[in-house]
């Protein structure tokens, strides 16, 4: 490898002073926001669902990309097949409404703790190596729960289980969802905060850089990655669990497929890998041009190409993202700036 | 028994042939192709047109299929990786590179030719020679050879020519190679090249051995992946082991358990690599 001196992708310079209380603003303007949005019924009317089922899906997307930069921002470990974690957290709540008529709102921290544990035990194999093996090792896993579920005949194989209906009052029918979702993406949100604030993120960031330097300097970079990890994989198990209930039927195509992981991946990318409020920003972006994409061409397979050319020129010319960018040219508005 | 074995040992050869460029890429250039799987399909469509407008068999289609990859190679080599030479995690960079490139490949080849499921069927391709109880198809020996011979031909190229020399240089030690006047950047460049005309070959196979669609190619990358890591990244001896020993154990796990759960093999296999020994068989420590 030719060394050439650069800037590093990921800094790990001291926090600089900024102004603490347009944060706050900001937090309690987005909570705001979040709390009221169930309540614009009276005004936005008969787009209500449509506005309600949009926004949980962001905020779905919001906690896929914020998890994934766990592992794949702060530890610099691309991870291709993290969304395993968000078909089998649907899967168990969905097994269980259906076999034992638990609902998944009850079982959604259960299907997190199941995360948690697989997180762990697939952590424990595949980070016993660095770069590439690594990667290919996830696309693996992602290939292996599809052709897994594809054939399990307990849980429906390729056909999936079908849900039964929820039964709330048509009007606010999709809010729970929608409540369930905003949950998880906060505490999602509020993790991937709590990483970047704690030793723990201190040694990811640094063992991105330099793996090696980071063990010289006794960090025990196996532990630090296995744990992230395994917190990557446990509030997508959540969001897993809720989603499938809102669309009423589990099925491998809605969770086990490279697009869901290129999604994540992209999002968090675009929105600044390593950063706290990167995928959050990346999320929203992609979720809005995806909608709009669609709504105008109409092709998932050009929605495809779109997502690849995307990727590509981010990764040329932008790889530090969004807010990565802004915050090297501090330019970075306070309000986004959660690191 | 000796027939399943028979079986696995011809696909082997084919699977060998798929890996060959793959780890080759990786080896000289640390470059994780996730994309080698959509240039074989892509290929694959090219001999099927071929064939089917044309009449071409897929074995003279490698006459087509290989110079064309390897010119789409070179093209895609130049205008997309010496950016990201240099940068801190090089081949994590090129594996999310390939992976939005298989993402255009895929996208542009389900928009144009659809998700049918497509095969060229030259005469060989039911046939099969009978040797006592044996059966050997004619299309599978006849693949496995070329894969062969292919490989051959690039182990030679790399041991007894020159650029063979430099890329061989490359895969060693990147910073000596170009002290000693490797010129690095056209050194990578027909590396990439001749890893691409491998994956038009395998294509032009392909098309005929294997029923193939757009979205097809994960399921070959992630196959070939498992063996590259199973034989060790880079090494194409470990590439060649590997994909007998695989094609040959997934050959009597689908006899066992049906042809459904024979991917599964490739998956386990490299879970269990990488349990057990996570440079692969022939792996240097260094390289993963």
């Amino acid at each position: 490898m030719v060394e050439v001196a650069r800037e590093p992708e990921t800094s790990i310079e001291p926090p600089r002073p900024k102004s603490r209380r347009s944060r706050v603003v900001a937090g309690v303007v987005l909570l705001l926001l979040l709390v009221l949005l169930p309540l614009s019924r009276p005004v936005v009317g008969p787009t209500f669902h449509y506005l309600m089922q949009m926004a949980t899906i962001a905020l779905m997307w919001v906690t896929l990309a914020t998890s994934w930069n766990l592992i794949g921002g702060y530890a610099g470990y691309i991870s291709l097949g993290n969304n395993v974690f968000f078909g089998v957290g649907g899967y168990l709540a969905a097994a269980l409404l259906v076999y034992q008529g638990w609902s998944p709102f009850l079982t959604a921290p259960l299907a997190g703790l199941v995360g948690l544990v697989l997180g762990l035990i697939v952590g424990l194999i595949t980070l016993r190596t660095r770069g590439p093996a690594f990667i290919i090792a996830t696309v693996a896993l992602l290939l292996m729960a599809a052709l897994v579920f594809d054939n399990w005949e307990l849980v429906g194989g390729a056909n999936g289980l079908s849900l039964p209906l929820p039964g709330y009052p048509r009007e606010w029918a999709r809010v729970p969802f929608y409540a369930g979702m905003a949950l998880t993406a906060l505490g999602s949100t509020w993790l991937s905060w709590k990483v970047a604030h704690s030793k723990l993120g201190l040694g990811l960031r640094a063992l991105a850089q330099d793996e090696t330097k980071a063990e010289v300097l006794g960090i025990d970079t196996r532990r630090y990655k296995i744990v992230a990890y395994a917190l990557s994989a446990v509030f997508p198990a959540v969001a897993g669990a809720i989603w499938g209930y809102s669309l009423t039927y589990v099925r491998p195509s809605v969770f086990f497929t490279i697009s869901i992981a290129a999604q994540m991946v992209l999002m968090a990318i675009i929105g600044g890998r390593g950063t706290v409020a990167g995928p959050v920003v990346g999320a929203i972006l992609l979720v809005t041009v995806n909608e709009v994409s669609v709504a105008r061409f109409g092709s998932s397979e050009l929605n495809i190409v779109v997502t690849g050319i995307i990727l590509i020129i981010v990764l040329l010319f932008f790889p530090l993202g969004i807010v990565g960018s802004l915050r090297q040219r501090r330019k970075l508005p306070a309000f986004l700036d959660w690191d | 028994m000796i027939q399943t074995l028979i079986l696995g040992v011809l696909l082997g050869g084919v699977y060998a042939l798929m890996a060959s460029g793959l780890t080759l890429l990786f080896g000289v250039m640390r470059i994780v192709n996730l994309a080698h799987g959509a240039f074989m399909v892509v290929a694959a469509y090219i001999a099927f047109f071929l064939f089917t407008e044309l009449g071409v068999d897929p074995f003279v289609s490698l006459v087509v299929t290989m110079p064309t990859m390897f010119l789409i190679g070179v093209v895609v080599y130049r205008t997309l990786f010496p950016r990201l030479e240099g940068s801190d995690r090089y081949s994590e960079m090129t594996v999310l590179l390939t992976f939005g490139l298989a993402l255009i490949i895929e996208g542009i080849l389900g928009y144009v030719f659809t998700g049918i499921f497509r095969s060229t069927n030259p005469s060989y391709n039911t046939d099969a020679f009978l040797i006592g109880d044996l059966f050997i198809p004619k299309g599978q020996l006849y693949g496995s050879v070329a894969s062969l011979v292919l490989i051959l031909a690039l182990w030679l190229f790399l041991n007894h020519t020159k650029t063979g020399y430099a890329i061989t240089a490359l895969t060693q030690n990147r910073t000596a190679a170009q002290i000693v006047g490797v010129n690095v950047l056209r050194t990578s460049t027909i590396s990439f090249g001749i890893g691409m005309a491998l994956a038009g070959a395998a294509g032009s196979l392909l098309s005929y051995l294997f029923t193939f669609f757009p979205g097809q190619h994960w399921q070959w990358i992630a196959l070939l992946l498992s063996l590259i890591v199973l034989g060790g990244l880079g090494s194409l001896a470990g590439a060649v082991v590997g994909s007998l020993l695989l094609a040959v154990l997934a050959a009597f796990v689908s006899q066992w358990l049906g042809s459904t759960w024979s991917p599964l093999t490739f998956y386990l296999a490299l879970f269990a690599i990488l349990l057990v020994r996570p440079q692969g068989l022939f792996g240097e420590k260094e390289a993963v």
